[in-house]
């Protein structure tokens, strides 16, 4: 396997993986979005609630506030050792929220959730909660917990998560008479015209839609495209609660650990 | 009725940045382009903002109206 980091940012991670299969990338994306733990907030106690949005609707958007989770310090609640229903201090995070619209409306934003752990708190601390007209108050204790994509997509670390097959395109230059018609029709502008050849711009860009083989005036077409066997672009995109290259990580650690599990089920299958 | 956290089809956070959106698309910017420069690239995340209407800021306005009524007839100060 070989691997080349394309473009890299805090959220977003794109690479280039030779020499896998497709059920291999497909196992890491599903691992991904399916099994990578993070932090959400999963149960609310309302004290106080007089806005105008129902206990339910501010639960759920609290539970959608992404947190910035730590792995290390915390246990998901299913493996903790307290075996507690409410949790202990190494699987549960409390926040608190208290507020009152003293003079006129006001907005209360995610950054106004008071964490017991200053390491979990949302990613971003502009996130509009409710908003409050004069007189409403609106009190509550809410309980984050690690817990993974397949239970609810609150506990997605990731946006977006995709591979596609690194394209191939073979310009066949006797045959071709540099027409442009296939440069106009690709939506994604891959081809661009240099004098009297086509030449490929951005070939990473290209979505395999063949428009500009349909489009090519020429029988046979003068352009082909394809794609190379065993290669991939993978695009990953955080949601901000782990870097982007620790959700890959902790995704092949977890994909090797149900792959022993596997292997072990099988041994007890076959004696 | 108030701008979703996420975006309903990939899961985006786009809550934070409405307050923005609305302020600069109101200042008279292009919507596509204030889009791009918040980094909302996918449709299914732009659609959120584009076509997301504050519903919350008319229902406030009866609450505000009846605590503006409350306070002319003297309701907090009375012994
Ligand atoms: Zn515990
Ligand atoms: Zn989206």
């Amino acid at each position: 396997m070989e691997i080349e980091v394309l473009e890299k940012d805090d959220k977003n991670i794109r690479l280039l993986v030779r020499g896998v299969d497709t059920p291999f990338m497909n196992a890491l994306r599903r691992n991904i979005l399916a099994e990578v733990p993070c932090m959400a907030i999963d149960e609310v106690v309302i004290i106080e609630n007089s806005s105008v949005l129902h206990d339910e609707i501010i639960a759920h958007r609290l539970g959608l506030i992404p947190l910035k989770t730590d792995l290390e310090s915390y246990n998901l609640p299913e493996e903790c050792s307290c075996k507690s229903e409410f949790g202990c201090n190494l699987c549960r995070v409390t926040l608190t929220l208290d507020r009152e619209a003293k003079d006129g409306t006001v907005t209360v934003y995610s950054g106004e959730l008071v964490s017991e752990n200053p390491n979990i708190t949302p990613v971003s601390d502009k996130i509009p909660i409710i908003k409050l007209a004069k007189g409403q108050k609106l009190r509550l204790e809410a309980y984050a917990r690690l817990g993974k994509g397949k239970i609810h997509a609150k506990w997605q670390p990731v946006s977006m998560c995709a591979y596609k097959h690194m394209p191939q395109i073979k310009i066949d230059a006797k045959n071709c008479d540099a027409c442009g018609r296939c440069v106009e029709i690709c939506p994604k502008k891959v081809l661009a015209k240099n004098g009297d050849k086509i030449e490929i711009r951005d070939l990473l860009a290209c979505t395999l839609c063949q428009d500009c083989v349909d489009v090519c005036p020429k029988e046979p077409p003068a352009i082909e495209v394809g794609w190379e066997k065993n290669t991939f672009i993978f695009n990953l995109e955080s949601t901000g609660v782990l870097p982007p290259e620790r959700i890959l990580e902790e995704a092949l650690k977890i994909l090797d650990k149900n792959l022993e599990e596997f292997a072990k089920q099988i041994e007890v299958q076959k004696t | 009725m108030i701008i979703p956290v996420r975006c309903f089809t990939c899961g985006k956070l786009i809550g934070d940045k409405w307050e923005e959106f609305a302020r600069r698309v109101k200042m008279g910017e292009n919507a596509g382009d204030v889009l791009d420069s918040l980094g909302i690239k996918r449709y299914c995340c732009r659609r959120m903002l584009l076509s997301h209407v504050e519903i919350i800021d008319e229902v406030l306005r009866f609450y505000e109206e009846t605590e503006k009524r409350r306070e002319a007839r003297g309701y907090y100060y009375r012994e």
